[in-house]
């Protein structure tokens, strides 16, 4: 299918449409980055200006975070536990959403509504009484409790997300490849999940997302240097009574987003343009 | 047979996964080698902790008790140890931060052993320690040091404009007026935060005022004093702070006076020291001054730091033997108080005049002679239903209301249901 | 139409064909697939999530025995004026942050579905406050309001926006809650964005052409084609991030710990403040779980509608 040519005036007004949002979502996210660089001395004075480095940029606060602390540790933990923990949501969400979106068995009413329920009551007060169950796992101190714990606030969104995305796929594709001889399995694993795939994608960025930045269970889960992720590290490492060590913490901060931004950037963007270039029909 | 196999195979790694998830948990077995895990607070100096890594290591060859020390933000302690207790599982030791004894006091040690041999040695506790430490005639957590609010001023400035140290709150009223007009105002917090209730606290007290009596159950806010307060508080609003104030968090004053706009803030020496650690241009003009008085006295907001030690630990003994060995051998304590920069001070009666103090002049007015030390919610012993007021940020939000426009009646009468409400709860 | 080809596997031994048979079978493959979320719930939510129901309806506090109370706890924090405070709070911040993130999330998905140049850069841009630590982006807008050193202020009054010194923006009432909601669009507009995205991207090109076909000009096409399919994404999300932003914490608590005077107290803050710092889990957890019913009922509700769009 062709792609409509689109006049360059048209191009130019959506352009500067995205700017304001592209404003909105930069802007923090630089003057974050430029107070990471920033001597303590310009970045403490009152008069100096935010938006600049006038005194010249540093590293002494990358220095600091990376060769002083333990944050290289943290972010090993973060990545391991959130790449392991992401891969079994969405594994055992699409299943989970292909049975409640595709099969007709007992139950698939109650169970699906059911999940969704998990997310009534927050983390923020779950987090005390699944202390006791991963104490009784034996997983206490351990970042394997993370692992366990964290499925149970991502697998409910990433099947629902999924089931949505299955039913866009039209029930006759599916029927036309098991009539030529494929089993459920093969037709869930080269029909339908192919089509869904920007569902897919979306299941794995907000999985992976929330398990990047969950804190309350790390924090009361874990207490050894060795064991905690990269959130609950900077913060327990540079905020120290009332005094906040900004420098090194906006350097926590750029570090823990900008490699993943460019791990998505490249993910997303091989999946959902191939999507858009060859339209499925 | 192919199918077989690799269904066996698929269930060995399953199980064999399993396992060693599992193992990883359950503890080796120990034989001689006892080991105990303290939980402590991130020391504003990191010179500090590390001290108290290298005494661990030193403990560990002189008694064959290993010990694992793990730090943790004062903000995230709530919650940690509430799941610690919830699980009844988690370290041995922890510290236990002003008036925590008092809302974990069936979890904790009865420690009065311990300190009654650190009493022998270095005479009584203060005062402050034993408001928060001993509940009901029982100390479930050892005192270990405490740090205090003082005044804060830029001496500096006040040479320049030939300003008198102010020794009252009124006086510091006459001087925070000139200050204003110099563009340097006087910087009190009255927000959501901590820091607001302990200057509160200490102008309520040295008015003669309090929040609950001695008996902690009635309410004595609605009085005379309370509305001397608040209208001290308004007129320092209105001639002598910013409006900011009303947003600041525990750093702000701090950060204040280090960037050199406030003149006078009302601080622990944290605001001095982050000043001169970070080689602030200020960090010459700050000193600090006794805390000031009022009417009824001289008092000032005292936050201690205890260690207790939870009932669920299979190690009490060799954890009573570490909090020996840290503070019960004078050499030791000694060491430890001097590596926090006199930011954290012993509390032991003759203790008092530590050797650190002379380690910079500025910190000549810790010395703190005639000051009368308490914790939050003094008179009243810190109770929960005490302790939930003061978590409430009632008082703060009190005087927040009374300066941005209720009437101090009207502010007074609300501070007062909402603390009678959370007294017969 | 048939896409693509399948190959179909050689013919198994008479034990594979009986167990492709089994797999086949809806009756049990069904039941397999939802097994394994089943188990991690019943094992890992259920009894965290009963206790978590149990501490709201007792006395509970920490470390101490406790007792049923029924629904005494939630009674008598109507009577508490920061509880009070606190629900409207809740309502409020949900309200207009769902809605900001609902119109802008869609404006952008819009625009993000076109072709456009420096794609990868722009939807890099736009995932960055999604993907930065949320505890550290949170300190990082502090510092932005903060009184001393605001940069929210200092652009204002050189953009001539604003008279020196600026709005309190964490001291004074109107302005913290616009400040918290603020941040909250921030760090949720990507999440709407790119999910909304997705959807815009599974849309047939040919539903499209058709209707310009019949002469329908962009609004009409977005209503008429648009709108109605992505009606079930809208809904999962909206209803996500509905129970999400009810329940925050960070922000909040980062920001102005629920000041000033309570004005932007949370559910979550304020049951932080009462359960954990003060020791009340019962009441702490009765906050937390005051809007429990409510919301499982609108759950239920929406659930029901989004399960019976079927294609």
């Amino acid at each position: 299918m062709a792609v409509k040519r689109q006049p360059l005036l048209r191009k130019i007004v959506l352009h500067v449409a995205l700017l304001p949002f592209l404003v909105f979502a930069l802007f923090p996210f630089y003057h974050m980055t430029l107070t990471s660089l920033k001597t303590d001395r310009e970045l403490y004075d009152r008069g100096a200006v935010p938006l600049l480095i006038r005194e010249g940029p540093t590293l002494e606060h990358y220095k600091k975070l990376v060769w002083e602390t333990a944050f290289l540790t943290w972010t090993k933990n973060s990545l391991l536990v959130t790449g392991i923990a992401t891969f079994a949501s969405v594994v055992i969400g699409t299943i989970a959403a292909y049975a409640l979106a595709r099969l007709k068995f007992p139950g698939v009413g109650p169970f699906g509504t059911g999940i969704f329920v998990t997310y009534l009551v927050p983390t923020s007060l779950l987090f005390l009484p699944l202390a006791q169950v991963v104490h009784w796992i034996g997983l206490a101190d351990s970042k394997w409790a993370l692992v366990v714990t964290y499925p149970t606030f991502l697998v409910p969104f990433c099947t629902w997300l999924l089931m949505g995305y299955f039913r866009t796929v039209p029930r006759e594709v599916e029927e036309c490849a098991m009539v030529d001889g494929a089993t459920r399995l093969q037709a869930l694993a080269r029909i339908v999940l192919p089509m869904a795939v920007p569902g897919l994608v979306c299941a794995v960025l907000f999985a992976f997302t929330l398990s990047w930045n969950e804190f309350i269970y790390a924090l009361t889960f874990l207490s050894s240097s060795e064991e905690i992720t990269a959130s609950v590290g900077v913060t327990q490492e540079l905020i120290r009574g009332d005094i906040y060590f900004w420098g090194s913490l906006m350097a926590g901060a750029v570090l823990g987003s900008v490699p993943i931004v460019i791990l998505y950037v490249f993910f997303l963007d091989y999946y959902v343009s191939g999507l858009t270039a060859g339209a499925v029909k | 047979m192919e199918r077989s196999s690799r269904r066996d195979f698929l269930a060995t790694t399953a199980l064999t996964g399993l396992a060693g998830i599992l193992a990883t948990g359950i503890p080796p077995a120990r034989g001689q080698q006892r080991e105990i895990s303290y939980l402590c607070w991130n020391n504003f100096a990191p010179a500090s902790d590390r001290k108290l890594a290298a005494i661990g290591q030193r403990f560990t060859k002189d008694t064959g008790i290993k010990i694992k020390i793990d730090h943790i933000a004062h903000a995230q302690q709530a919650a940690k140890y509430a799941s610690e207790v919830q699980s009844q599982a988690g370290h041995d030791l922890v510290e236990m931060r002003m008036h925590f004894p008092w809302l974990y006091e069936t979890q904790l040690v009865d420690v009065s052993d311990v300190v009654a041999d650190l009493e022998r040695q270095y005479g009584k506790a203060l005062s402050s320690a034993y408001e928060t430490a001993q509940v009901k005639g029982v100390w479930r957590a050892v005192p270990q040091y405490h740090l205090f609010f003082v005044a804060t001023y830029r001496e500096d400035l006040f040479k320049k404009a030939s300003l008198k140290i102010p020794d009252t709150w009124e006086e510091l009223y006459t001087v925070g007026k000139e200050l204003k007009k110099m563009g340097h105002p006087v910087g009190i917090p009255i927000s959501q935060n901590y820091d607001s209730i302990s200057t509160a606290g200490p102008v309520l007290w040295s008015l003669g005022g309090m929040e609950i009596d001695r008996d902690g159950k009635t309410v004595r806010i609605n009085s005379p004093a309370t509305e001397q307060m608040i209208e001290w508080y308004k007129k320092m609003y209105r001639d002598c702070m910013e409006p900011e104030v009303l947003s600041w968090t525990d750093s702000s004053n701090n950060d204040s006076i280090a960037a050199g706009k406030a003149g006078w803030i009302h601080n622990p020496v944290s605001a001095y020291l982050t000043a001169r650690n970070r080689k602030m241009v200020t960090a010459d003009g700050i000193n600090h001054h006794r805390s000031l008085a009022g009417p009824a006295g001289r008092h000032e907001t005292d936050v201690p730091r205890h260690i207790g030690i939870w009932k669920f630990s299979k190690n009490v003994e060799p954890a009573k033997e570490w909090i020996r060995y840290l503070l019960g051998k004078r050499e030791v304590y000694d060491e430890y108080i001097m590596s926090g920069d006199a930011f954290l001070l012993p509390v032991y009666d003759r203790l008092q005049d530590h050797p650190v103090l002379k380690t910079d002049p500025k910190f000549a007015a810790l010395k703190a002679e005639g000051v009368q030390f308490h914790c939050y919610g003094w008179p009243a012993p810190p109770s929960d239903k005490v302790q939930r007021i003061t978590n409430e940020f009632i008082l703060p939000n009190m005087i927040a209301k009374a300066v941005t426009g209720t009437p101090t009646k009207e502010a007074v009468a609300w501070a007062e249901k909402e603390m009678k409400r959370i007294i017969s709860e | 139409m048939a896409v693509g080809s399948l190959r179909v596997g050689p013919v198994a031994g008479r034990r594979g064909l009986r167990v492709r048979e089994l797999l086949d079978h809806e009756r049990f493959l069904g039941p397999a697939f939802v097994t394994p979320a089943l188990l991690l719930i019943a094992l890992l939510v259920a009894y965290p999530f009963c206790m978590a129901v149990y501490f709201a309806l007792s006395n509970a506090f920490i470390g101490r025995p406790s007792q049923f109370v029924g629904l005494r706890n939630f009674i008598a924090l109507w009577e508490s004026d920061s509880f009070r405070q606190t629900f409207q709070n809740a309502f409020v911040f949900t309200g207009i942050a769902v809605l900001f993130k609902l119109v802008l999330g869609m404006a952008l998905a819009l625009l993000l579905n076109e072709q456009l140049w420096f794609k990868r850069l722009i939807r890099g841009t736009v995932l960055l406050p999604w993907v930065i630590p949320t505890a550290l982006s949170t300190l990082g807008w502090w510092w932005m309001f903060n009184s001393l050193y605001s940069v929210v202020n200092w652009t204002g009054i050189n953009l001539g926006l604003m008279d020196p010194p600026g709005p309190n923006w964490l001291g004074q009432k109107y302005y913290a809650m616009a400040a918290v909601i603020a941040v909250n669009v921030w760090r949720g507009l990507p999440f709407f964005a790119i999910t909304i995205l997705a959807g815009l991207v599974s849309i047939p090109r040919e539903l499209y052409e058709a209707a310009e076909a019949d002469g329908a000009g962009a609004p009409a096409r977005f209503w008429h084609v648009t709108l109605p399919l992505l009606k079930p994404v809208l809904a999962i999300v909206v209803l996500f991030s509905t129970i999400f932003t009810f329940s925050d914490f960070n922000i909040v608590y980062v920001l102005t710990h629920g000041g000033p005077i309570n004005s932007t107290h949370l559910f979550a803050t304020l049951s932080r403040q009462v359960g954990l710092e003060s020791g009340q889990i019962g009441q702490g957890a009765a906050i937390s779980l005051y809007l429990f019913p409510v919301l499982a009922v609108v759950v239920w509700v929406q659930l029901n509608f989004v399960r019976r769009q079927q294609y």
